[in-house]
């Protein structure tokens, strides 16, 4: 029997000498039924990552169905230019992932490392040019609910002005939270791929960090035309 | 967007479904693809950013938002590989798309069918007295 307790572990053996072997997890079976298990349970992390975002999403609609004139204003407090270098940034930075997860398939173990790399300086850029944004607007107190000061008068006498901000910070924070994580969860990768982990026998962390980055892109797809471009 | 190229048909995806081949079992797409996709959204980037430029009035909110659902097909379909995963990946991940959309439509529901504007800054509770069977004591008005 399969399950038998002196029966071996499978273990899918490294490609090249800069590689690691991979051990299959004891309650596997195989190495596809791993792959196949993990990569079920992240899709439904993501799932439900969706539905997070869901929410603010349907906040966003129904206070911008509600007072349009104030999100046209608020929107227009943001700076699209940076927004749509942020966008750029992410979608570069997505295809570097796509690219670092496909050189992992086919065990090029310095193209993934380079690629990799590439994706990750994309979050740090993304942050650095988000943390500047956020720097503008505390400046102008265009802050969230009750910190909201507007010391310059820049929103005028719109209904309910902090809203706008309160969902822009929300939405906003929340995904430079994930891009944060994504960033940390890039560099872990890094280090195990440095040492050989990733190669075309076993990628399955690169791949499931690499659907992570893109969903970060995905609802970044969403935000930027929404907040800074309101429509 | 177009299909995918051939090779990614034969490879991959049925290979995995069965659990047959245990050398190769996964797709691997090429990198020609990937570029080509990401040029795609490089250029629907640019199309949102212009098209925000004109008024085209109420519709603005709509070519947004479908040059955005285009990119994030694009992102999942081909950079998250879900073209060539199997059908139970599919069904969970696209599944969320569906209770979404209830989240949407009820939110909107509920939009469409409370008070309009000028009436929400002066009432507390937001719905018709007629639907309320309560003596209205009137306390709400100032």
């Amino acid at each position: 029997m399969s399950n038998d307790h002196d029966s071996h572990a499978v273990v899918l053996p490294a490609p090249g000498p800069e590689f690691l072997p991979h051990t299959v997890a004891h309650h596997f079976d195989t190495s596809e039924q791993e792959f196949q298990a993990a990569k079920l349970g992240f899709w439904l992390f993501l799932a439900t990552e969706i539905l997070l975002f869901g929410g603010l999403f349907a906040a966003y609609f129904y206070f911008h169905e509600n007072y349009p004139e104030t999100f046209k204003r608020g929107g227009a407090q943001l700076n699209w230019i940076l927004g749509a270098l942020n966008t750029t940034v992410l979608l570069i930075s997505s295809w570097t992932m796509a690219m670092g997860v496909r050189s992992a398939q086919t065990s090029q173990k310095r193209k993934m490392l380079l690629y990799l790399g590439l994706t990750a300086l994309g979050a740090v850029t993304f942050l650095v040019v988000k943390f500047f944004e956020y720097k503008a607007k505390y400046d102008h107190g265009l802050m969230p609910g009750r910190f909201f000061t507007d010391e310059h008068g820049l929103m005028g006498d719109v209904p309910f002005a902090p809203q706008f901000f309160s969902i822009y910070f929300t939405a906003t924070g929340l995904h430079g939270l994930h891009v944060l994580v994504g960033l940390c969860l890039i560099l872990w990768i890094i280090k195990g791929g440095a040492r050989g982990r990733f190669h075309a026998n076993y990628y399955l962390p690169v791949d499931l960090v690499g659907l992570y980055w893109h969903l970060v892109d995905l609802i970044w797809i969403f935000l930027f035309p929404l907040l800074y471009l309101v429509p | 967007m177009s299909a995918p190229p051939k090779a990614h048909a034969t490879h991959g995806a049925a290979a995995a479904a069965t659990g047959h081949d245990s050398e190769h079992p996964h797709h691997i797409a090429s990198a020609a693809l990937f570029l080509r996709v990401l040029i795609a959204l490089l250029i629907l980037t640019g199309i949102t950013v212009g098209s925000s430029r004109i008024d085209f009035g109420g519709a603005n909110m709509l070519i947004s938002m479908v040059i955005a659902c285009i990119k994030a097909s694009l992102v999942i379909a081909i950079f998250m590989h879900v073209w060539w995963d199997t059908a139970i990946n599919k069904i969970f991940f696209l599944g969320s798309f569906l209770f979404l959309s209830l989240l949407f439509t009820f939110t909107l529901a509920d939009y469409a069918t409370r008070g309009r504007d000028e009436q929400m800054h002066r009432i507390k509770a937001p719905v018709d007295k007629q639907w309320v069977h309560l003596p209205v004591t009137g306390k709400q008005e100032h």
